[in-house]
């Protein structure tokens, strides 16, 4: 999405061919997600007519969806012929944070919380560019241990025990 | 009044004194980081409370709630870039004022507006909340279906940037709050064979991750930002000078934050625009202002603070949200059984003059932990960022998991942050999406009871008066936006039209 950086004004002399809006993009999607969601509101059971009394359970579903697509309509329209500002670039950070959300749940899940949380702790600041390894150390260790007293045995939070199962 | 003095005299416990001082402090911190709102720690916080008597739970929320509003100045002050999205109007003047060697004096004339401020709209509070709920006692379905429908409206003009895509993000919220078993009817509805999520998506991991993962995202943008901080010597009390100079303008924010306040989903960041705005237009002398003025730091300071305990109005008396903070102590309330309504007033009158007492201690505390400790709390923004978001990750993912024990809450907090963080970069906000969570249900029951009760014909809402002026006011709330919205477009049509002058 980051290639959508329609610049009206820059499409205005000539130097670029004049691109779609953002805003009518982002409406496209947003149209597209509505269609889907109302699709899917047809798998919904029904509902027998004593307990439903005239409102089946996909009804007000659909009333929202069918909202936020006429918002959307007005939205493009809203948009078009405006002057937008170039979006920045994803720096490549976000991408691999994003990345590291994902697998430190997957970790969660598969080792435990808390050496999901040491190789978070340890593995991010060294992504991100720290190499303070007298911090990144200490911090990996002493977070997460912290973190777990403080949940697991103080306000008795229960986790998986995963790797350190034994321990 | 008795309940009043019960709930203040149980502040006599150093337990709650300290629940309430801890959560001074940590709002300050908070709010002092930029980045770390205090909506954020709040939906951070609340998984910490589960274990906690509603009383403490709610007040250590409530404090934290106020004190990171006004911990939001620090930075503004200091290092201009504002802690908090309500401190934003107070680095116009307020870092000027530091970079002039005089961030003492400014961070001074914050600490005391804010507090006067906040303790202005606790009053503000404990005189409005039990008058509106006396109102609202007699509402029925109807009304209530209206009401939901204008706090949902309101979200229109919470950024004038983009009303459409504000009320698009309610709606959203809305459609989120129907996944899950329908209430009359039993039936599933977008579980896609999931059975942890007949009981519908719980709005405190979509919250966290709104807040706090899509934060993160953001913050992993801006690795390479670097602070540059102004230099403290010593936080100074204001003299009586700047204090008299500041009076009017303290007054007008005080009235501006609390009505700004008590208006469902408007909250601290448009209160401190507007204050700031005013306190310009009504200085005979205008040149200072955006170059250190005083009075620019006092408007918004006091207006923000003035529209915490007045956004706790609407919240506690009728269940609708204020901002976006107090979304999530409304959200805090649920989870600790407690429904927000004129009801709460009848049965747990105790706990809601509890909340007044920790909000209006609250006040106090920060008013001496900031003018002693402003130079310490400013240091928070020496922590590595490198250190300090992994972290926020880490409280957020198992803040989640903490709810229900379950995994699936920890994957739509992720799910939900980096939308979140997708929809900002496309200019819609988190604080519509929230408010729609939560009031999607109302909205459905009360909608399906309404339209029971008038036999499904939609025309008989207009029978009742209430609901009536709530739907004129909901379609001004709407519309007004929108409609400045298409002039700025014509405006701006006309102006590329026409070229550069």
């Amino acid at each position: 999405m980051s290639g959508d950086v329609s610049d009206r004004a820059r499409a205005g002399d000539g130097s670029a061919a004049p691109r779609v809006p953002r805003d009518v993009v982002v409406g496209v999607c947003v149209l597209v997600f509505c269609a889907v969601a109302y699709a899917i509101t047809f798998g919904f059971k029904q509902a027998p007519a004593a307990l439903a009394q005239n409102v089946q359970p996909a009804s007000f579903p659909r009333l929202v969806i069918s909202v936020i697509a006429v918002l959307s309509a007005g939205q493009m329209i809203l948009s078009l012929r405006l002057p937008e500002k170039a979006l920045k670039p994803l720096p490549w950070a976000v991408a691999v944070s994003a990345a590291v959300m994902i697998a430190f749940v997957i970790a969660f899940d598969a080792f435990g919380i808390v050496p999901a949380m040491v190789l978070l702790c340890f593995g991010l600041p060294v992504l991100w560019g720290e190499r303070r390894w007298h911090l990144i150390v200490p911090y990996a260790i002493l977070f997460p241990a912290a973190i777990y007293g403080l949940f697991a045995k103080v306000l008795g939070v229960h986790f998986d025990p995963g790797l350190l199962g034994p321990w | 009044m008795d309940a009043f003095l019960t709930a203040a005299s149980m502040f006599a416990d150093p337990y709650l004194i300290g629940v309430v001082l801890a959560g001074t402090v940590a709002g300050v911190l908070v709010g002092a980081m930029p980045g770390l709102s205090s909506t954020m720690a709040t939906a951070l916080l609340l998984p910490f409370t589960l274990t906690m008597e509603p009383i403490p739970a709610i007040a250590l929320l409530s404090a934290l709630y106020c004190a990171g509003t006004y911990g939001g100045s620090i930075t503004a002050i200091l290092v201009n870039a504002p802690g908090a999205p309500p401190a934003a109007a107070t680095a116009f003047d307020g870092y000027p004022l530091a970079q002039k060697g005089r961030a003492g004096q400014a961070l001074g004339i914050a600490s005391v507006s804010s507090a006067i401020g906040g303790i202005f709209s606790v009053i503000v509070l404990i005189v409005a909340a039990p008058l509106l709920a006396r109102i609202a006692y007699d509402f029925g379905p109807p009304e209530y279906f209206v009401l939901a429908l204008f706090g949902l409206s309101m979200l229109a003009s919470i950024s004038g940037e983009a009303p459409v895509k504000n009320l698009m993000g309610g709606a959203f919220g809305v459609l989120l709050a129907t996944i899950g078993m329908d209430f009359t009817t039993g039936v599933d509805r977008f579980t896609f064979g999931f059975w942890e999520l007949s009981d519908g998506v719980h709005f405190i991991p979509v919250m966290i991750g709104l807040f706090a993962g899509a934060e993160f995202l953001l913050q992993a943008g801006r690795l390479d930002r670097v602070v540059v901080r102004a230099a403290i010597e010593a936080v100074k009390l204001p003299s009586w000078l700047d204090f008299r100079r500041c009076l009017p303008t303290i007054g007008r924010s005080c009235g501006i934050g609390a009505f700004i306040g008590v208006l469902p989903a408007e909250g601290g960041t448009v209160a401190a625009m507007i204050g700031y705005n005013e306190a310009k237009r009504w200085a005979k002398d205008k040149s200072q202002f955006g170059h250190g003025d005083i009075r620019g730091i006092a408007g918004p300071e006091t207006a923000n603070n003035a529209a915490t305990g007045a956004a706790m109005v609407p919240t506690l008396a009728l269940g609708i949200p204020g901002s976006a903070t107090t979304a999530v102590i409304l959200g805090a309330l649920l989870v600790h059984g407690l429904r927000p309504g004129p009801h709460l007033f009848n049965t747990t009158p105790v706990l809601l003059y509890g909340i007044f007492t920790a909000m209006l201690l609250a006040n106090i505390i920060f008013l001496g932990v900031g003018l002693l400790g402003a130079k310490l709390f400013a240091r928070v923004t020496l922590i590595p960022v490198k250190f300090l978001w992994p972290s926020v990750f880490v409280l957020a993912c198992i803040g989640s998991y903490a709810l229900q024990q379950s995994l699936l809450d920890v994957w739509i907090m992720v799910i939900a942050g980096i939308l979140g963080f997708v929809l900002k970069r496309y200019g819609f906000s988190a604080a519509p999406i929230i408010m729609g969570l939560i009031l999607g249900e109302l909205v459905e029951n009360s909608l399906k009871q309404s339209l029971i009760i008038f036999d499904h014909n939609w025309l008989r809402f207009l029978d009742r008066p209430i609901v009536v002026t709530l739907l004129l006011l909901t379609i001004l709330s709407v519309g007004a936006p929108i409609f400045r919205r298409i002039r700025a477009r014509r405006r701006a049509a006309a102006e590329t039209q026409g070229g550069p002058a």
